[in-house]
């Protein structure tokens, strides 16, 4: 589904990938990360009096931001873009009973209209992200209004609380008729972005051609740029890398081949003269989460909730061989959960380079011994039973890469003494509630590997014991009906400064209380950091300006800037250097 | 005859009933609900949203009144919205059913083409040569596993076969079911038409390989049996032709089993081919429904299975019915 404004059906990374060619927000993030104005006139900051920064005290503030529209901003069938597309899209949003898959910005979230092209969004109370960004969305209010009209007659005949289950579909019927496949082929859509959707064959492909009415002309003129652009939706990767070896795809998309395949001897081999292939640093950090739940029998017994034994582990891990046998070294090391291209990354936090040395030493400090001399360690515990260090490794059943990083970890932690026991099954089972969230109830008993997406946007929430603006506690334990993802870290300074980093809108300030917050997590370890994976783009040469880096359009979108891509051989230019922002596959 | 038919379309309706039950029963004891994903990447998500967002997509009921819910609306024709596709499931199905029946259709077309002839033929030469050759490559289609088959077949007319003839465009394309940007309007019907055969060649081919295979040999020790039967001889000893006696005589009385055979694979051409449609790109039922349940896209993964579940029941009727005509000693009543 593309254009549903509100995520009332679903949002999915790829349609995120085509939807920045249709439809253009009020600011986008631009290659290095910073905000940049799309559809407004500046982007709104303190310095430019369009940001007003209010204290309610008791740690609380408002923000309003004032955005203008630019003149010369039209929707694909010719009618100005005005204050009136942002005011729909926040009356549908905000009416009652609406799906909205994020409550948290829309009980914060007020629109004031000014006039056509002026309007303050206000957020109560405001985190520093609301800054990032585009504060609201936007939706044709000429094309839509009539049947939300519809919609919300049909709503009043209900009761919110009875029928929301009713109200929802009410909700997903409005947008389905200008969202799904028939709809956008019937041309009941409109577009702001760079190009329209001509035709839409679902599973299959997807035609886009140049929005004429598009306000920004690239260098040297839009002639010179790509016209028409096809989506093409190849399910199976292998038959995706036998479609670019057939010479049918000039680019691959950020969600397309895994980064084995895009190495693989085939089409490397035939890559020299044809084909780019980058790894791009993502945002997808590879990590294993710790039970620190004290309470939990074997993570008393193996002293998991002292941060001493998870930096043994972490010294005893060969992350970096890892990197190298795996990937050859395309997928950086992560120090914390802060990416490095971050401007809050914090360089000079605690390392735990591969020391297995250091390791038995650690663990020979918490009274851990090889008792019977089976190469694994023992200790006695106070209520006098031997324990052995066996943990337990969980991760996602399938997931090769995954299970041979676990093999690969069991054969490092099994040198410092380490027994791990592999416990892994679908996705499905072990991201269910059941097993999941209740780590507090010894669900899983150990490490547990799995991967966060942290966006430019990210507030240490997954850390977080205590949200002291909100009141929320986020470790999942019985008495908060196991929400959150913190499995038992509490660390108090960093609940204190991440509430101050929340609501601070000064970037210099902020990066201070971030950067102190990366120094207690490295010297912590709430959890084992592993790398960062980096997305593979195969490109055809001459193909300019599709590109990606870690931050491009939130996460790594090549799209975000797309009426700049084009062919050098037509007079495109070159605005963008891919190598900037990733490393060729094809050099290593 | 008529009364059994009734009688056989009312015992539909219960066993439908506990199949769509058993159905949306295993469907929604699947670990984890369509939220879950959502709340997992949302920590900032309280108690009362999540509790709301349960309510606001009827994950607040129990299974059995979900089921009920469910119920009442498929009778009156309404299976619900798809999730992922924004679409009602039954519009959803239906296109994808087209897509998959053209590609089933044509591969179970190629494999009977195929498959009978060569399995008289084989029959008839028993142990020559060509009996042998066919008995060989007969085991390695039926042995070969289909995903290996698709990509072998892709890379040779996509890659390898262009590359050595010098060429950039695929002998037949790696995957998809038109090309971009073709449709009758814009190219008229010839070159459309032309352009989605070229698409189907790989596919159908890799589907059929299978069934043609099985089927061979199925018609071959059939037809095996039937000749050494004695009417067989007395026709031969009565002088008939020798063609007379293999396709009157023994191809006739060989097909009733492969009649049953063929007549039970009939509602498989319906739900599709997951592994042929994933490696060719082809938006068929079989990866619908393989999409729809890990995506937990409730309203498809029931629709899709329930639809399929009444086409095997009714396809089942058929066949019984059909045994009745083609051999007149079976009687129903």
């Amino acid at each position: 589904m593309l254009g549903d404004a509100w995520a009332f059906v679903s949002s999915a990374a790829i349609a995120s990938e085509i939807e920045n060619f249709l439809w253009a927000g009020l600011e986008y993030i631009d290659i290095d990360g910073n905000d940049q104005p799309y559809l407004a006139t500046e982007v709104p900051t303190t310095e430019n009096g369009r940001v007003k920064v209010t204290d309610l005290g008791e740690g609380k503030k408002r923000i309003d931001i004032h955005y203008t529209l630019r003149d010369d901003i039209f929707w694909s069938d010719g009618v100005p873009i005005t204050s009136a597309d942002v005011a729909f899209f926040y009356e549908v949003g905000k009416y009652p009973g609406a799906p909205v898959q994020d409550p948290s910005y829309w009980n914060r979230v007020k629109l004031s209209v000014q006039d056509d092209r002026n309007f303050t969004v206000s957020f109560e109370p405001a985190y520093f992200y609301d800054l990032v960004g585009s504060a609201i969305g936007i939706a044709p209010a000429h094309v839509m209004k009539g049947e939300w009209e519809k919609t919300k007659a049909e709503i009043a005949k209900l009761d919110p609380e009875k029928d929301a289950a009713k109200i929802t579909e009410l909700f997903q019927g409005f947008v389905s008729k200008f969202a799904t496949p028939n709809a956008l082929n019937k041309g009941s859509m409109v577009y702001s972005g760079p190009f329209v959707l001509k035709k839409w064959v679902p599973g299959s492909s997807l035609e886009m051609v140049r929005n004429p009415k598009f306000f920004i002309t690239p260098p040297g003129g839009a002639d010179k740029y790509v016209q028409k652009v096809t989506y093409r939706f190849i399910g199976d990767t292998n038959a995706l890398l036998v479609a670019i070896l057939g010479g049918g795809i000039d680019a691959t998309s950020s969600v397309a081949l895994t980064f084995d395949q895009a190495r693989a001897p085939q089409l490397v081999r035939r890559a020299e003269g044809r084909f780019d292939i980058w790894a791009v640093p993502g945002v997808i950090w590879e990590h294993a989460e710790v039970n620190k739940f004290g309470n939990v029998q074997e993570v008393k017994d193996l002293m998991l909730d002292n941060p001493k034994t998870r930096q043994a582990i972490l010294y005893a891990m060969n992350r970096q061989g890892l990197v190298d046998a795996f990937f050859d070294g395309l997928q950086p090391v992560a120090d914390t959960w802060v990416h490095f291209a971050d401007p809050n990354a914090n360089p000079n936090v605690k390392k735990y380079p591969y020391d297995p040395e250091k390791a038995k030493q650690l663990l020979a400090e918490l009274g851990w011994k090889d008792l019977d001399g089976d190469g694994y360690l023992e200790r006695k515990t106070d209520d006098g039973r031997t324990v052995k260090f066996e943990i337990e490794y969980v991760t996602t059943a399938g997931n090769r890469i995954r299970e041979r990083t676990q093999v690969f970890f069991q054969n490092d932690l099994k040198k410092v003494g380490i027994k791990v026991k592999i416990n892994n099954a679908p996705s499905s089972v072990v991201f269910s509630n059941d097993f999941f969230s209740k780590a507090y109830d010894g669900s899983w008993k150990g490490l547990f590997e799995f991967a966060w997406l942290f966006g430019i946007v990210d507030d240490a929430g997954v850390f977080t014991c205590k949200d002291y603006i909100t009141g929320e506690t986020y470790v999942p334990t019985p008495e908060n009906n196991y929400s959150g993802v913190n499995f038992g870290w509490c660390n108090e300074e960093f609940d204190q400064l991440r509430a101050k980093a929340m609501i601070e809108f000064d970037a210099a300030k902020r990066k201070q209380y971030w950067q102190k917050m990366q120094e207690i997590w490295a010297e912590e370890l709430p959890a084992l950091p592993f790398y960062w994976r980096s997305n593979p783009l195969v490109v055809k040469k001459g193909l300019v300006n599709f590109v990606s880096s870690t931050y491009f359009g939130s996460f790594g979108y090549p799209t975000t800037n797309a009426w700049l891509i084009g062919w050098a051989e037509n007079g495109a230019q070159q605005v963008f250097d891919q190598a900037k922002y990733g490393i060729s596959a094809l050099e290593q | 005859m008529i009364a059994y038919t009734l009688r056989r379309l009312l015992q539909m309706i219960p066993l439908l009933f506990f199949v769509s039950l058993a159905i949306y029963t295993l469907v929604a004891l699947q670990p984890g609900d369509p939220l879950e994903g959502l709340i997992f990447q949302n920590p900032h998500l309280t108690q009362e949203d999540i509790a709301k967002l349960k309510a606001a997509y009827g994950l607040d009921q129990p299974i059995h009144i979900r089921y009920f819910k469910w119920l009442g609306r498929a009778l009156q024709g309404d299976l619900g919205l798809s999730r992922t596709y924004a679409q009602p499931a039954a519009q959803f199905i239906y296109g994808r059913m087209q897509n998959t029946l053209l590609l089933t259709g044509l591969s179970f077309l190629l494999a009977l083409a195929v498959a009978i002839p060569v399995g008289v033929f084989s029959a008839v030469r028993q142990y020559s040569i060509a009996d042998y050759v066919v008995t060989f490559f007969s085991f390695v289609g039926y042995s070969t596993p289909v995903f290996w088959l698709g990509i072998m077949l892709m890379l040779l007319f996509a890659v390898w076969l262009p590359e050595r003839l010098g060429r950039f465009e695929p002998i037949f394309p790696a995957g998809g079911f038109v090309s971009p940007g073709m449709s009758p309007d814009t190219v008229g019907w010839w070159a459309y038409l032309k352009d989605r055969a070229w698409y189907l060649v790989l596919p159908v081919f890799t589907l059929s390989v299978l069934s043609m295979a099985g089927w061979t040999r199925f018609t071959r020790s059939s037809m095996l049996e039937v000749l050494q039967q004695d009417y067989i001889r007395t026709a031969r000893s009565k002088g008939l032709a020798e063609r007379v006696v293999i396709y009157k005589h023994a191809l006739r009385n060989a097909l009733i089993p492969i009649v049953t055979l063929v007549g039970l694979a009939i509602p498989g051409l319906f739900s599709g081919a997951v592994i042929t449609e994933t490696i060719f790109s082809w938006p068929g039922m079989g990866r619908a429904l393989f999409d729809s349940l890990l995506e937990k896209d409730y309203n498809v993964a029931m629709a899709a299975l329930v639809f399929l579940a009444f086409l095997t029941a009714l396809f089942n009727l058929l066949a019984d019915l059909a045994y009745a005509v083609v051999d007149p000693r079976i009687r129903y009543n």
